[in-house]
C-alpha cells in the first residue's frame, strides 16, 4: 500500500524517558479487538497515561500543556519492545506521532515502523538526554529532516542520524513493498523450483481432497417434499456416477422454529458454514407473523450470501420442447431459447448505503437508496459472465443504464476493459436495461449469456421465466469467489418459492430444484456431462408427457412429486 | 588456498533462504511456513485482497484461532462474542485462500507455537513466520523463526518472501547438568535477569552448550520461546537426535525415505566448530535456582530464596525510581524474601508453558493435595493434542481433584485478549512470559514461574520454593 511519504517536520516534541516501555503499554491487546487502525489515539500507552479513575495521569509528560500536540517522541532505551503487534506503531501514529527518537528500539517494532512511514531514530543515549534536558527547559520543538538525516533542536544544535538506505527510500517515496518485491518474482519462481528438487520434504502434501459437503436445507412449504425427490437424484448419482460427497440435512426455516425454538441454531450455521453446496428448498410462510420480532429479523438467506459473498448469480433460462405450448409467447419466438442470466448478487441497489426513509425538518419524508459499484466488483461479474460464455455460445449481453447512470457508466467501461484483455473472443455488446426488456420478449433468441446489476437482474431474470412459461421448471445458482481448489461455494435454489397454498399436498413440481442439483453436478461437482445427462433426463420425462400440475396441459392428467422424482430416476437408469 | 570459514547454525539457513540481496543491504527471504492466528489471519487476508494480491503460497500457510478464542471447556464453535468476528471472518477467508485452517472443535487447534512443532510443520532448518512475537519457539528445532507486524504478514502472504536485514549473532553458551525441579524456564528468565530484555536485540542468538542437550525438545521450545524478552527475535539451538527423534511420525513431517533425505541435511546444520559469532556470553547452569519476577519486565526477576531487591541500594537515579515505579506496581515492599508473598490467581499454560511436559510437571505437584482456598488456579492446555494426552494419562483428574479449574486450548491469561483477565491488584503466578503493566488485565500483578513453582503457589497460596515439597510424584 502506497502511503504519505515521510519528508520533513517541525513539531513540539515530548520527553518519555522511561526505558523498556513495550507495545502492551503502547497499545493493550483488547483495545485492538475493539477498536480499528485509526481509533486507537485515545488508548495510546494508556496502562501509565490515566489514573485508576481514568482521569489523566498529570506525571505522564505528554499529559502536560506545554506538550499537547507533540508529533515527535523522545523515549528511554529499547522503546517497543515485546510483541509484534503492529497496531503499537498505529496508536502511536494515531496519538499523532510522526517520529520517535530513543537510544535503541525492538526489532520487530523498527520493522513495523517503517511499514507504516513512523520515523524511528535511534541516537546515542546521552545525546538523547541532551535534547530531553532541552526540551523540558526550552519551547519543546524539533525539527527532523530525514532528507539529510538531521534534526535541529530549539537552540539550533544540528544532530546528524543514520537510517538504512533501503528504510530511508521507503520512507521517503512512500512505497508499497509487495509490489517492489513482486517484481522480482522470477527469481523468487527460480528458488522456490530449486528448494522443491533440494528439499522436496519441505513441502508439505496436503491430504487426500475431502469428499465434497452437501447440504440439503428443505425450508418452508413445498421445500420438503422437492427436496425429497433432489436426495433421490443426488443419491442416484452418488451410487452410479461414482460422484463422492457427504449429504447432511438441517431443518431450515419454521420447520427449524418449531423443532428447537430458533430459526438458526449455532449448528445449522455451522453445517451452512462447512458446506460446499447448499441444496436450498424454499423459503415464506405466513406463520413467520407468529414469531417475536425479535427472533426473526435477519433474513438468513440474505446472510448467506454476504457471508460467502455469494456475487455470482446464474438464473439459466431454458425451454424444454415439449413444454413450448406452455409458454404466453408465440412457439415462433421462443422455440430454442437458451440463456443464461448472470445477476450480480452482492452489490448495487440492494446492497448501498446510504438507505433508509428519514423525516425531513419540514415533517415530510425521504426515502433513499444508493447504487454503489466499485470497479473490482465489476471485473469479478464480468469475468464470471465471460468464463461461462466461454463454454456455451460466446456471446454476452452486457446490460446496463449507462446513458443516464455514472455508476454503469463505469460498469460498461469495466465490461468492455475486461472483454478488450482477457476475453477478445467472447462478443460482447452492451444493452440499456429498458431495451432489454423489450428484446426479452421481443426475440429471446439473440441472448447467450447477459450480465447485470442486482435489480436490474432481479426483474429480468423474472421476466425471461416467463418466456418458458413455467417457473416450477427453472433452477438457480449462487456462487463465491475460486477457492484454491477451483470449486466455489454455492447455494442452489429453484427459481419458485414455498407456494404455501399447495404444500403438503404432494402435487409440487420438483423439477425446478432437480435441475437446480444439475447446476450443482456442473459447478461444484465441475461435470457438465452429468449435469446434460440430469437435463436429458428431465427433458425425456416431460416429453413423456410426465407432467407435475403446474405444466400439465388442459386434459392431461398431474402426477404427484413423488411420481414425477420417479420418472426423472428412471429416465436416468435408461440414459445413464 | 585460502581456508573456507566455518559458518553459524543461523548463518546456513540464512544463506539457504536468501534469494536476492536487495539495495541497502536488504536480504529478500524465502518463507518456508507461514502461520497466522486470529489476531492478524482475517485482516490480513482481507489486507492483500484490498490491494488485489493473491496468497502466493496456500500450501505453507497454516492457521489456527488461539488469541481472542475462549478457553471456556463448554465453548461453542464462535468461542465467544469478542472472538467471533475475528473467527468467522479467519474461517472465511482462509477457505476462500485455500489456507489449511485448524479450526475450534478441530483435533489440531491449539496455540499456534504449541501445534506447529507437534504437527512437524516446524521443521529444522525452515524458515518459520507468524505475527506473533514468540515464533521464536520454533527455534528450539533448529528452525529459524521469528515473529512480524502485520504489514509483514501481507507481505508473507502475497509474496512468501520477507525483506530483511541479516542481524548479528550471538551465541549463548550454557553449561552444567540443572538442579532437580529447576527447569529451562527458570534458567531462561536467569539469562535474561542477567543480560537484561535488551541484550539480544539486532541478533540471532543461538543456545549452545551441554545443559541443554540433556534437555527434552519441549524444555528447548520453552527456552527459545523466552528469547524475544531477551530482545533477540529469533533464537535457535541446534538440532540432535533428540530433535529427529520428535519429529519422526509427525504428522507433517516428511515419511519414509524422504525423511532419511530430510535427516542427512538437518545433520549438516549445526554450526561448525570453527564458526564465529559477533558476540559470545558463557553461563553456568548448576547453581540456578527456581526464578520468579518481582517487577514488570522479564528482567526483573531473582531466584526463589532471594529478597526483593531494594531500590535505595541502587546509584543510578533512573534506574532507581523505575525500580520504585514497578515495585508500587506490583505491591511488595523491598528487602523481604519473595517467598511467602501471598498470591490470588495461578495461570499455567501458555505458549511458553502449555505443553504436556509442563503439564506433567504440574501434576506432580498437585497430585493428592489442594488448591489453597483462597486461590482460583487455571490450567490451559496449549493445544486439543495436549488437552487429549494429558487426559490419557488422567491428568485433567489430578488437576480437578485438587482443586484446579481444566480449560480448553487457547492463549487466554497470557494476555487476556480473549477478555479473560485478572481482577485488578490480583496477584498470579504464571507460567507465560511477559510480566508487562496490564498485560493480564488493568493492574494485575504477574509473577513469572515454572509449572512446578506456579503449581506449588496454588497449593501454598503464596510464592514458595517447590524444592520443600515432600513426595512429588
Amino acid at each position: 500500500m502506497s502511503r504519505q511519504p515521510f519528508t520533513e517536520i517541525r513539531a513540539k516534541a515530548v520527553p518519555l524517558m522511561r526505558p523498556n516501555i513495550d507495545t502492551e503499554v503502547v497499545i493493550r491487546i483488547n483495545r485492538l479487538i475493539e477498536n480499528k487502525q485509526g481509533e486507537l489515539g485515545r488508548w495510546c500507552f494508556e496502562a501509565i497515561r490515566y489514573m485508576p479513575d481514568g482521569t489523566e495521569d498529570p506525571t505522564f509528560p505528554p499529559n502536560a500543556a506545554r506538550y499537547q500536540g507533540a508529533e515527535i517522541l523522545v523515549a528511554g532505551e529499547n522503546f517497543g519492545c515485546g510483541s509484534s503487534r503492529e497496531a503499537a506503531v498505529w496508536a502511536l501514529m494515531d496519538y499523532g506521532l510522526k517520529c520517535i527518537i530513543a537510544p535503541s528500539f525492538g526489532d520487530i517494532f523498527v520493522a513495523n515502523c517503517f511499514q507504516n512511514g513512523l520515523l524511528p531514530i535511534s541516537l546515542a543515549a546521552n545525546e538523547i538526554k541532551a535534547i530531553a534536558t532541552e526540551l523540558e527547559t526550552e519551547e519543546p520543538i524539533l525539527s527532523v529532516n530525514l532528507e539529510t538525516q538531521h534534526i535541529i533542536t530549539r537552540s539550533d544544535r544540528v544532530i546528524a542520524f543514520t537510517i538504512s538506505p533501503e528504510a530511508r527510500r521507503g520512507l521517503l517515496l512512500g512505497l508499497d513493498e509487495i509490489g517492489m518485491t513482486l517484481e522480482h518474482e522470477s527469481q523468487i519462481i527460480a528458488a522456490e523450483a530449486t528448494e522443491e528438487k533440494k528439499h522436496p520434504w519441505m513441502f508439505p502434501k496436503m491430504s487426500a481432497a475431502a469428499p465434497t459437503k452437501l447440504l440439503i436445507l428443505p425450508g418452508d412449504g413445498i421445500g420438503p417434499e422437492i427436496m425429497a425427490e433432489v436426495r433421490k437424484v443426488a443419491l442416484w448419482f452418488a451410487e452410479k456416477r461414482g460422484m463422492e460427497f457427504e449429504l447432511h440435512e438441517e431443518l431450515f426455516g419454521m420447520a427449524a422454529w418449531h423443532a428447537h425454538g430458533d430459526l438458526m441454531r449455532p449448528e445449522t450455521w455451522a453445517q451452512i458454514e462447512a458446506a460446499d453446496a447448499i441444496l436450498f428448498g424454499a423459503i415464506g410462510s405466513p406463520d413467520y407473523e407468529k414469531i417475536p420480532p425479535a427472533s426473526r429479523q435477519k433474513d438468513h438467506l440474505l446472510q448467506m450470501r454476504k457471508e460467502f459473498d455469494l456475487y455470482t448469480n446464474l438464473r439459466p433460462v431454458k425451454l424444454f420442447n415439449a413444454l413450448i405450448s406452455a409458454s404466453t409467447l408465440k412457439p415462433e419466438v421462443v422455440n430454442g431459447c437458451d440463456m443464461v442470466i448472470v445477476r450480480e448478487l452482492t452489490g448495487g441497489l440492494y446492497f448501498g448505503e446510504p438507505r433508509g426513509v428519514t423525516t425531513l425538518a419540514d415533517g415530510s419524508r425521504r426515502g433513499v437508496n444508493t447504487l454503489i459499484y466499485t470497479d473490482e466488483q465489476v471485473r469479478r461479474i464480468a469475468r464470471a459472465a465471460f468464463e461461462l460464455a466461454r463454454t456455451r455460445r460466446k456471446t454476452v449481453c452486457s446490460v446496463d443504464k449507462a446513458n443516464v447512470l455514472e455508476t454503469f457508466a463505469l460498469w460498461r467501461e469495466i465490461m468492455q476493459s475486461v472483454h478488450d484483455a482477457e476475453y477478445p473472443d467472447i462478443a460482447l455488446t452492451h444493452m440499456y436495461v429498458d431495451n432489454a426488456a423489450m428484446q426479452l420478449v421481443r426475440n429471446p433468441l439473440q441472448f447467450d449469456v447477459i450480465v447485470t446489476e442486482n435489480l436490474f437482474g432481479d426483474i429480468l431474470s423474472d421476466c425471461a421465466a416467463m418466456i418458458t412459461g413455467s417457473l416450477g421448471m427453472l433452477p438457480s445458482s449462487s456462487l463465491g469467489p475460486v477457492r484454491k481448489d477451483g470449486t466455489r461455494k454455492a447455494l442452489y435454489e429453484p427459481v419458485h418459492g414455498s407456494a404455501p397454498d399447495i404444500a403438503g399436498k404432494g402435487v409440487a413440481n420438483p423439477l425446478g430444484a432437480i435441475l437446480s442439483f444439475g447446476e450443482c453436478l456442473h459447478h461444484t461437482f465441475g461435470s457438465p456431462q452429468d449435469a446434460r445427462l440430469l437435463e436429458r433426463a428431465v427433458a425425456a420425462a416431460v416429453g413423456a408427457g410426465v407432467r407435475t400440475a403446474d405444466i400439465a396441459l388442459a386434459g392431461e392428467k398431474p402426477v404427484t412429486t413423488v411420481e414425477m422424482g420417479k420418472r426423472v430416476l428412471q429416465e436416468l437408469d435408461l440414459l445413464g | 588456498m585460502q581456508p573456507v570459514a566455518g559458518r553459524t547454525l543461523f548463518e546456513k539457513v540464512w544463506a539457504e533462504h536468501e534469494i536476492m540481496l536487495l539495495p541497502g543491504g536488504v536480504s529478500l527471504l524465502r518463507i518456508d511456513r507461514h502461520l497466522i492466528h486470529d489476531l492478524e489471519a482475517g485482516p490480513g487476508l482481507a489486507r492483500i485482497e484490498r490491494q488485489n494480491y493473491r496468497v502466493r503460497r496456500p500450501d505453507l500457510t497454516f492457521a489456527t484461532p488461539d488469541h481472542a478464542v475462549s478457553s471456556d471447556p463448554l465453548r461453542g464453535r464462535d468461542s465467544n462474542s469478542r472472538g467471533g468476528e475475528l473467527l468467522r471472518e479467519m474461517r472465511r477467508r482462509t477457505a476462500v485462500a485455500g489456507v489449511r485452517l485448524f479450526d475450534i472443535g478441530d483435533a489440531n487447534q491449539g496455540i499456534v507455537h504449541v501445534i506447529g512443532p507437534e504437527l512437524g510443520l516446524s521443521l529444522p532448518g525452515s524458515t518459520i513466520v507468524c505475527g506473533d512475537s514468540h515464533t521464536c519457539t520454533h527455534g528450539g528445532l533448529g528452525a529459524l523463526a521469528f515473529g512480524i507486524g502485520s504489514s509483514e504478514v501481507a507481505h508473507v502472504l502475497a509474496t512468501q518472501t520477507l525483506r530483511q536485514i541479516r542481524p548479528k549473532t550471538m551465541r549463548i553458551q550454557v553449561n552444567g547438568a540443572l538442579a532437580p525441579n529447576v527447569t529451562s524456564k527458570d534458567l531462561m528468565l536467569f539469562l535474561i535477569g542477567r543480560l537484561g530484555t535488551a541484550a539480544g536485540r539486532g541478533h540471532a542468538v543461538e543456545f549452545a552448550g551441554s545443559t541443554l542437550r540433556t534437555l527434552d525438545i519441549e524444555a528447548r521450545l520453552a527456552w527459545c520461546n523466552m528469547s524475544i524478552e531477551l530482545g533477540a527475535k529469533i533464537g535457535m539451538i541446534a538440532p540432535d537426535d533428540l530433535t529427529y527423534t520428535y519429529l519422526r511420525d509427525r504428522p507433517f513431517a516428511p515419511k519414509g525415505a524422504l525423511f532419511d533425505r530430510a535427516l542427512n541435511y538437518w545433520r549438516q546444520l549445526p554450526s561448525d566448530p570453527d564458526a564465529v559469532f559477533d558476540r559470545e556470553e558463557k553461563f553456568d547452569a548448576s547453581d540456578v535456582a527456581p526464578q520468579v519476577t518481582w517487577g514488570v519486565s522479564p528482567q526483573d526477576v531473582i531466584g526463589i530464596n532471594e529478597l526483593v531487591p531494594d531500590p535505595g541500594l541502587v546509584a543510578d537515579s533512573r534506574t532507581r525510581e523505575n525500580m520504585r515505579t514497578a515495585l508500587n506496581y506490583m505491591g511488595l515492599e523491598p528487602g523481604r524474601p519473595i517467598e511467602g508473598t501471598d498470591i490470588d490467581w495461578v495461570f499455567i499454560g501458555s505458549c511458553a508453558n502449555g505443553r504436556l511436559s509442563d503439564l506433567r510437571a504440574a501434576a506432580m505437584v498437585a497430585r493428592g493435595r489442594k488448591v489453597a482456598p483462597n486461590v482460583r488456579a487455571w490450567i490451559v492446555p496449549g493445544s486439543e493434542a495436549v488437552r487429549r494426552a494429558a487426559v490419557g494419562e488422567g491428568l485433567d483428574r489430578v488437576f480437578i481433584e485438587a482443586g484446579f479449574e481444566w480449560r480448553a486450548p487457547s492463549c487466554s491469561l497470557c494476555l487476556g485478549a480473549n477478555g479473560e483477565i485478572l481482577p485488578p491488584k490480583a496477584r498470579s503466578v504464571s507460567t507465560s512470559n511477559r510480566n508487562f503493566i496490564g498485560r493480564q488485565g488493568p493492574e494485575a500483578r504477574t509473577h513469572l514461574a515454572s509449572p512446578a513453582m506456579a503449581a506449588a503457589a496454588a497449593i501454598q497460596g503464596k510464592i514458595c520454593d517447590v524444592r520443600k515439597f515432600e513426595n512429588l510424584s
